[in-house]
């Protein structure tokens, strides 16, 4: 973003970046670009002067800067999404060389380590474009809605502690409870498709990180009355059968996040509570 | 309470969403705006834990008012005492409450949740998720948040910019009635009405630049509210976090929670000693806060331990390879512990800087990360009102007080957390109250989660409130709110008419490098030394700046998703906040918390034992600022040393050493 | 919207999405049962042209492949006349085949495959279930076809399969002629050996995504385990059925026609069994010497 000056007693706040890092040179950033949705789609290259520490966020926030491609046409800033810009918020997910991922975690001495280098960066394929690389995931948030994904407490007075936990469990729902909802899992996930209309959502597959956080909220003691909602919620149309087993998902979770343990664990609370239903009615 | 009386929350924080359950589940609707979804609120990267008083410290002599106790000493008296005896009060069902909502606090073998130590105390009273509490907190908030939004009590507009906010009458009279936002894809600009509207907007970290906020936290928000004629108070008090990763586009921080579990911070004894760390032998190494502050040693508060990194690297020269960094080691602990307890940070630690830290020291420096400061807000006192402020409070004294609540708010009082402008609140890290001049590590969640707690509560009576019930905002008439709107078009307007398609943009008027340039100055002037001289020249770079951005001069003329507008405008406020800053820094010639000045490097309570009001002046463009008595009767202000070797001995606060 | 609001979880939705988690579970289970257990005694049978020798009881002197045969062609018999009730378990075959195809085609057109683009060994398989299916059930009705019914046009040489002459017949449509290799043999062959691999890769992999399905193998490590499993058995079932065609491939089908006929001729002894004189076969001129 900024020169490192020399500290001073003045200065107190210009930092050294890690050695280590490469040196500074020039990375293309080849960009799928969409100025909004029912828009063309066109691709534009910019040239980015890189320091020494650079990762995608600083990169795009120097084409925001100085909007000029390649080809030395003036252009507009390109538009993104981004927040905590460390890996914990999920915003900036984008594919990048062909892959989902964040972008601010997306280390150019890492992903781009030779002067002249390119980076491809794509918006996320199974949302809804808004711009640039910026896409709507509501439909994940939707999904949260659907799976009660909420432990049904009696609201927020003080009403005492929350049951007792094992380690073990509290790290099991740790692990779970840690997914952003930054949508990687989807985006590899061949059973999760592009669906623009929010009337098909609740049909279509619901995908890795709600099966996962029904799976959390279903381990916890006051979680569980919402249980059989949840399984009946994921028992039908775009629920937990229809994963392909592909298991792209839990190698594309930034969190490392055991979705496919999750899709078993649903899978087998399905097959319980289905069996049971059926004979108690309940 | 009228069919039609609403909410307004804007932030989607611990704070927002806190708030945005409580005043849902009194049965009044919320619309609650945020600039992202709002489970990707800066909230999410708090790290370490929460503070609150429990059963295991309590048997050590430790309480909710010795907390209390550390929190005004930590703050170095500058906060409100009153609401921090209240939250620390409430600490503890702040977390039972957190535990029903199934936040996955670490538990320890049997079961109950386990506790860590934090800066500013010698007790373990610190409750922690990982190393990403506060993303487990928010979490908890958002699922909550949800639960509401399924029932149709909270309506969130995510992706919208608050713009302004809608106020009516004047001077004392003066009450906010809705707000002014703007969808951030659509572009559409629209009023919108509410009977009360809470601001949890967080800091201004990125006024600075490089810091450890996420990129949303521009302070604009509460720089909006500050030139709408909310008072803004304490904005020099800003928290430079001792340990983070300098990167190209942040800092990263690595939590205090790493000296809580054992961490310790050194560099080589000798100058220049280029060896690597694993070669250093244990006496050629220097832990200069454990020598320096033998009781608290590397879990002093924040602005002290910024301070002393600072000197050693920057007025010493003695950083790890000469550079600006030392050593925050962590490598002689266990490493599946650290996983467990700190994984969090681990992960992020290897993932930007590519070392594993449980095998390499992980090498720091401190950087922005905490606005102590911030809008201006009341309260009324609770029950507990001593004859004379209590002195020094020492673990295992009887706590002159017990923990009801009550004791330091009254509870449900319409104007706790409230500004100046009747309706307008401000929670969470938008309001100045709870920190003082320095937040102790882990006091942030709780205060951001206690005032959406305690003052939703004071939200719901103030729309049930006589005012309220004679004029509901729904009854107000269109023009009221056409004004603000008018006014936040013609803006853009004036952003959208810049827009230039061709030729190179001259630095001077770039949007992006007037922001970029104001982060480098104000990281220079404002944050761990300040000097006279410096603050001058900052003041006026700023103002060099703020000139410069009158002609700014846009790069993008869409009217949809228009993010360069966003950031753009914000850029303008940020001005105006950074400016407060620097005139704040310069009026208060003394040195407290985070605030040190070179030339004043004293406490003056004399002079200074105040909250700086900042008053902003439409007319003039000027910043009003004005001191404001500090009710200090819970607590005799004392000296802060925190048990410092060379302290004067009289000064020096002993530190009991913990069974 | 509101259209698909109110056909939320009424009537308003198809059959298939109102029993949707039964009909997944039926098709995962069929795939196991009767399918993939048809799919073991099947290849098991055919392999047994190779290993047939060692356990029947094929007379003195006889070749390993004439003991395969002849262990072969009473393993045929006994299924056509040792079973109970083999039309029924036929029909519940055929109808479980056609649900498990037919549900399969619906079910694979909701996925993407992406391998190329996230190129693990799981997605490969996930994008090779989905054509192994779509393949497999195209060999699936060519082999019941010709076999079967005796769609011999659909054989380059023309060959019936006789479940009384059951080796010499099916070695002369794998080989394309009772005189040796053709050309269409050769891809005959070849269309089974991909078939027949597909199948059982179809199986072994189903059986693997299964347990995960029925929440049988929750665990990565349970994963991998019964992943080890299900290889084990597909391995194995895959050289049962490789070294089926390849036994059938080397098979002379005169000569396990003479066994096939000496068998005939005993049991015809013993029961009332009509000796047919020849093979139900088409006769091309030249080409097979009557006995």
């Amino acid at each position: 973003m900024v020169a490192d000056n020399t500290p001073s007693a003045d200065n107190a706040q210009e930092t050294s970046t890690p050695e280590g890092s490469g040196r500074a040179r020039k990375v293309r950033f080849r960009i799928k670009r969409c100025e909004g949705p029912g828009k063309p789609v066109y691709w534009q290259t910019f040239a980015v002067q890189t320091e020494p520490g650079a990762n995608i966020i600083s990169c795009l926030q120097k084409i925001a800067e100085h909007p000029v491609t390649v080809e030395g046409e003036r252009t507009t800033p390109v538009t993104w999404d981004s927040g905590c810009l460390e890996e914990v918020c999920g915003a900036c997910t984008m594919v990048i060389n062909g892959r989902v991922r964040q972008s601010c975690s997306a280390l150019i001495d890492r992903i781009a380590p030779n002067d002249g280098d390119e980076v491809v960066l794509e918006p996320m394929s199974k949302f809804p474009v808004i711009r640039d690389l910026w896409v709507d995931r509501q439909r994940m948030f939707e999904a949260l809605k659907k799976i009660d994904a909420w432990v049904p407490i009696d609201g927020t007075y003080s009403l005492g502690a929350g049951p007792k936990e094992s380690p073990e469990t509290q790290a099991t729902r740790y692990v779970l409870s840690t997914c952003m909802s930054c949508g990687c899992c989807l985006e590899a996930c061949p059973q999760y498709l592009k669906e623009e209309d929010p009337a098909k959502w609740d049909s279509s597959f619901i995908g890795a990180a709600a099966l996962s956080q029904a799976r959390l909220f279903n381990l916890h003691e006051t979680g569980k009355q919402g249980r059989k909602d949840r399984l009946d919620a994921l028992m039908g149309p775009g629920g937990v059968s229809e994963c392909g087993n592909a298991q792209n998902c839990v190698k594309v979770c930034p969190k490392h996040i055991p979705l496919t343990e999750s899709i078993a664990a649903i899978g087998r609370a399905v097959t319980v509570h289905s069996i049971a239903k059926w004979f108690t009615g309940k | 309470m009228s069919a039609e009386n609403r909410v307004i929350v804007v932030g989607g924080g611990l704070a927002g969403l806190a708030a945005a359950v409580r005043v849902a589940e009194a049965g009044l609707p919320v619309d609650l705006f945020s600039l992202v979804p709002v489970k990707r609120s800066h909230s999410v990267c708090a790290q370490g834990g929460i503070n609150a008083c429990n059963e295991v410290a309590r048997q050590q002599g430790y309480s909710e008012y010795q907390h209390f106790d550390e929190t005004i000493y930590g703050g170095d008296y500058l906060a409100d005492q009153h609401p921090v005896l209240e939250m620390a009060n409430w600490a503890p069902k702040v977390i039972d409450l957190l535990d029903r909502m199934g936040v996955p606090f670490n538990r320890t073998s049997e079961g109950n949740r386990d506790l860590r130590l934090f800066g500013g105390s010698l007790f373990k009273r610190t409750h922690f998720a990982g190393a990403t509490t506060g993303q487990q907190l928010l979490y908890a908030l958002d699922e909550q948040t949800r639960r509401y939004e399924a029932e149709g009590l909270v309506k969130k507009y995510e992706f919208w910019e608050f713009l302004w906010p809608v106020t009516e009458g004047e001077g004392e009279g003066r009450r906010c009635v809705g707000i002014v936002a703007q969808d951030m894809r659509t572009m559409q600009i629209r009023p919108f009405r509410a009977d009360a509207v809470v601001m949890a907007t967080g800091g201004c970290g990125l006024v600075f630049g490089k810091s450890t906020n996420s990129i949303i936290c521009n302070g604009g928000a509460a720089a909006r509210c500050y030139q709408a004629g909310a008072w803004y108070a304490n904005p020099e008090m800003i928290q430079v976090h001792p340990t983070a990763i300098p990167g190209a586009d942040k800092c990263r921080l690595m939590s205090e929670s790493a000296r809580g579990e054992g961490g310790r911070v050194w560099v080589p004894r000798k100058k220049g000693d280029r060896r690597k760390a694993d070669q250093i032998p244990e006496d050629e190494r220097w832990y200069f806060l454990e020598e320096k502050y033998p009781g608290y040693g590397n879990l002093v508060p924040r602005d002290i331990a910024t301070r002393e990194i600072f000197d050693i690297c920057v007025n010493q020269h003695m950083g790890v390879d000469g550079e600006n960094q030392v050593y925050l080691d962590l490598t002689h602990k266990d490493p599946d512990y650290l996983t467990r307890k700190l994984g969090g940070i681990m992960e992020i630690y290897e993932k930007f800087v590519g070392d594993d830290p449980r095998k390499v020291p992980m090498k720091i420096f401190p950087a922005v990360h905490y606005s102590m400061g911030g809008l201006w807000t009341t309260f009324t006192p609770g029950s507990y009102t001593p004859e004379t402020p209590v002195g020094e409070h020492k673990p295992g004294m009887v706590p002159p007080v017990d923990a009801q609540p009550g004791h330091g708010l009254a509870i449900g009082a319409p104007n706790n957390s409230m500004t100046n402008i009747d309706g307008l609140y401000a929670f969470g890290e938008v309001n100045f109250a709870y920190h003082g001049a320095t937040r102790l590590g882990a006091n942030a969640l709780l205060s951001c989660i206690f005032d959406g707690l305690f003052c939703g509560v004071s939200v719901v009576n103030f729309v049930k409130g006589d005012r309220v019930r004679e004029a509901p905002a729904e009854s107000l008439p269109s023009q009221v709110f056409d004004r603000f709107v008018e006014q936040e078009e013609a803006k853009v307007k004036k952003l959208l008419d810049s827009v230039q398609m061709r030729g190179e943009i001259a630095p001077e008027h770039n949007g992006y490098t007037i922001a970029n340039e104001l982060g480098v100055e104000m990281n220079a002037a404002c944050t761990v030394v300040k000097t006279e001289g410096r603050l001058k020249k900052c003041i006026e770079k700023v103002r060099e700046l703020r000139e410069r951005y009158s002609k700014v001069v846009m790069s993008d003329s869409a009217a949809w998703s228009n993010q360069s507008l966003s950031f753009v405008r914000a850029t303008g406020d940020m001005l105006v906040i950074a400016e407060l800053i620097a005139k704040a820094s310069l009026e208060r010639e003394e040195s407290r918390g985070s605030h040190y000045r070179l030339d004043f490097p004293e406490r003056d309570d004399d002079r200074f034992l105040k909250t700086l009001v900042g008053e902003y002046d439409p007319a003039s463009d000027e910043h009003k600022i004005s001191f404001r008595e500090i009710d200090t009767s819970l607590v005799k202000p004392r000296p802060r040393t925190y048990g410092r070797v060379d302290a004067k001995p009289q000064d020096k606060k002993e530190a009991v050493a913990q069974s | 919207m509101s259209e698909a609001k109110s056909s939320d979880k009424g009537s308003g939705q198809s059959f298939l999405a109102r029993h949707h988690f039964l009909f997944r579970r039926l098709h995962s289970l069929t795939g196991i049962v009767p399918i993939g257990v048809f799919l073991i005694a099947h290849l098991t049978t055919n392999s047994s042209i190779l290993w047939g020798k060692f356990a029947g009881h094929a007379p003195e002197g006889s070749s390993v492949l004439q003991g395969g045969a002849h262990y072969f062609q009473e393993e045929v018999h006994w299924i056509h006349n040792g079973i109970p009730h083999l039309l029924l378990i036929e029909i519940t075959l055929w109808v479980s085949i056609a649900f498990h195809a037919g549900l399969g085609f619906i079910y694979a057109k909701t996925g993407r495959s992406n391998a190329t683009r996230y190129a693990y060994q799981d997605n490969w398989r996930y994008t090779l279930q989905r054509w192994s299916g779509y393949i497999g059930i195209i060999f699936i009705f060519y082999h019941v076809a010709t076999l079967r019914w005796g769609w011999t046009f659909l054989i380059p040489g023309g060959t019936k399969w006789d479940h009384n002459f059951a080796s010499s017949t099916l070695a002369a449509a794998l080989q394309g002629s009772y005189d040796g290799f053709t050309m269409g043999g050769l891809l005959v062959s070849a269309l089974y050996f991909i078939g027949v691999t597909l199948l059982v890769f179809h199986f072994a992999n189903g059986l693997w995504t299964a347990a995960i399905s029925w929440g049988i193998t929750v665990s990565e490590q349970a994963q991998k385990r019964w992943g080890a499993v299900c290889l084990v058995l597909g391995a194995g079932l895959m050289v049962a059925g490789w070294s089926s065609i390849v036994g059938f491939l080397l098979l002379d089908p005169a000569e396990a026609e003479e066994v096939e006929r000496m068998l005939l001729k005993e049991r015809g002894t013993e029961s009332a069994v009509i000796v047919p004189d020849a093979p139900a076969r088409i006769e091309t001129a030249g080409s097979v010497e009557q006995p």
